[in-house]
């Protein structure tokens, strides 16, 4: 049941989706692709910033991503401390491949069933005008509560994009994994570096788990659908390029949202999966990796 | 601004070996001193003990600068860069998935250079034109001697007072070598610099030195007080200048 409408429809829908997945995949291109640290748990930061969004949402009625940006501050703590414990009980002996995963995914592990005795498993949502409603752009129905967080999603790539490049903590955090030493002798502490890199991840990662928690209700697992997805994007974009991460996730987006349309939603994950490997098989080093 | 670095009897070394032995140098304001010596003689491991990267068992490591004496073996390597003090480290380490302008830049990220970047970039480029036309090219794809030219302009991107250089002709052609030194010294005059430079290459290092160290085993076996004084030396001839 082919039609042109329906076409149009799930590309923009796909696009607008892209957005939000290149929200939820910034942090993951900063920490894995940046700064060799493979952080499985960051979707459980994205569902702890849902459930905060949520939280702030139902008892004071405050806008979710609104909360969302208000609270970055406090999540950009909890990631330089967590990066804090992990250098210390791991990478600073050199034991961070292995043991390193472990402990992210404990850490996945920890946080979501914390978010599970405290919530329960009941779905979640939050409430804001702009949810349910629906604008009409070029002939195409488009979701309000999609239009938002994909205009985010935009706003947080640019300001990565921009703070990396123009910045002195920006162009040391691209350097840092490519030679510690050499960036101690420009004069910074690649450690101090890597804890602000960290701490941006998960501030970044808390901010779009307000944008999920908006385009759907979430539980505490909803997080186990974002790590296949967020680690395709990372590395499909080019590892550590925020410009490639924006144009991998739209790809991903429409990918997705065409299957959902005329194949079925079950094929939605088993897409970025399929995509991760056909990129890896014709270009390792993604789209625009360097 | 004068500044001066002291080296006093100092022992270094990795682990159980020993590499340095009571060495003793000193690089005076404003001069260019050669510290020669040839593979494994721990030129390098003394370098490193000036930048805060060796820690020395014993001995002292000085930065005189305008009377007041800092201790640098109790500093971290950044606050040593931080004081002005830049290495061309051995093998250049440039970053090289970044651009040659994100590597020059870098070379600038002490709060004490960031004012000084355009001035510092103008003269970068124009002591070394190929890398204004390749400062959107990635470092690691240039060839040795543009790597080499690279390394020392993102050192003297950081407003130095004095410049560390380690073996800067390894892995280069002769004709790279000389024009590499000459430019060391070209910088070195226009920035009233001081310079330590570790070198195998006598030849081309007495081109542009003030004067001279020769390091054997870890310790320092012959001073010459000039030039002419080192190359007259019979010693020195026979063994390190193949004459
Ligand atoms: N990281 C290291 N660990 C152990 N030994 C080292 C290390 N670096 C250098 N050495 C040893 O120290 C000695 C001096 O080395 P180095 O200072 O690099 O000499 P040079 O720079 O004059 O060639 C050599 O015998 C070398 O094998
Ligand atoms: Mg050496």
């Amino acid at each position: 049941m082919f039609s042109w409408d329906l076409l149009a429809n799930a590309v923009v829908a796909g696009v607008l989706l892209g957005g939000f997945y290149a929200a939820v995949s910034l942090g993951v291109s900063l920490t894995f692709g940046l700064l060799d640290v493979v952080n499985i748990a960051h979707p459980a930061f994205v569902i702890l910033g849902s459930y905060a969004a949520y939280a702030m949402n139902s008892s004071f009625g405050l806008d979710p991503i609104l909360t969302g940006m208000l609270l970055t501050p406090l999540f950009y703590v909890l990631g330089a401390a967590v990066y804090q414990v992990y250098y210390a009980s791991f990478e600073r002996r050199g034991e961070e491949s292995l043991r390193g995963l472990v402990f992210f995914f404990g850490l996945l592990f920890i946080i979501e069933v914390s978010l599970s005795l405290t919530y329960g498993v009941d779905y979640r949502l939050v409430e804001a005008p702009y949810i349910g409603k629906s604008i009409e752009l070029g002939g195409v129905g488009v979701a309000v509560r999609l239009l938002v967080p994909f205009a985010v999603g935009l706003a947080m790539t640019l300001a990565l994009h921009l703070f990396l490049s123009r910045t002195f903590y920006g162009r040391a955090i691209k350097a840092v994994s490519q030679d510690r030493l050499a960036l101690r002798l420009m004069g910074a502490n690649p450690v101090r570096i890597k804890t602000i890199a960290f701490g941006i991840g998960i501030a970044a990662a808390s901010l779009s788990g307000a944008l999920l928690v908006t385009i759907a209700p979430v539980v505490p697992s909803t997080d186990r659908d974002y790590i296949g997805r967020v680690f395709a994007i990372a590395v499909l974009g080019g590892l550590g390029s925020i410009g490639g991460t924006l144009v991998a996730a739209i790809i991903l987006g429409v990918a997705e949202s065409l299957m959902a349309t005329f194949f079925g939603p079950s094929w939605s994950l088993a897409v970025s999966f399929g995509i991760l490997l056909l990129a890896l098989a014709v270009r390792p080093t993604g789209l625009f990796g360097r | 601004m004068a500044s001066r670095i002291v080296v006093h009897n100092v022992d270094a070394g990795y682990g159980a070996v020993r590499v340095l032995h009571r060495l003793s140098i000193e690089v005076r304001e404003g001069e260019t001193v050669a510290l020669l010596g040839t593979n494994g003689n721990g030129k390098s491991t003394l370098i490193k003990c000036i930048m805060g990267i060796v820690r020395p068992e014993a001995g002292e490591v000085l930065l005189e600068s305008d009377g007041a004496r800092i201790d640098l073996t109790k500093r971290s390597t950044e606050e040593i860069v931080g004081l002005g003090i830049a290495m061309v480290p051995e093998g250049r380490r440039l970053f090289p998935k970044l651009t040659v302008e994100e590597n020059l830049l870098l070379g600038a990220y002490r709060p004490g250079a960031r004012g000084d970047i355009t001035r510092n970039l103008a003269f970068c480029f124009e002591a070394f034109p190929v890398l204004r036309a390749r400062r959107t090219q990635l470092a690691g794809s240039m060839s040795g001697g543009e790597q080499q030219m690279l390394a020392v302009a993102r050192a003297l991107m950081s407003s130095p007072r004095v410049l560390l250089v380690d073996e800067p002709s390894v892995g280069l052609a002769p004709i790279l070598v000389s024009r590499v030194i000459a430019k060391i010294k070209e910088l070195k005059d226009r920035h009233h610099l001081t310079v330590l430079m570790a070198e195998q290459n006598f030849n081309q290092a007495t081109k542009i030195a003030d004067r001279a160290y020769i390091i054997v085993h870890g310790k320092i076996e012959f001073e010459g007080q000039s030039m002419q004084e080192l190359r007259g030396n019979e010693l020195v001839k026979k063994y390190y200048m193949g004459l």
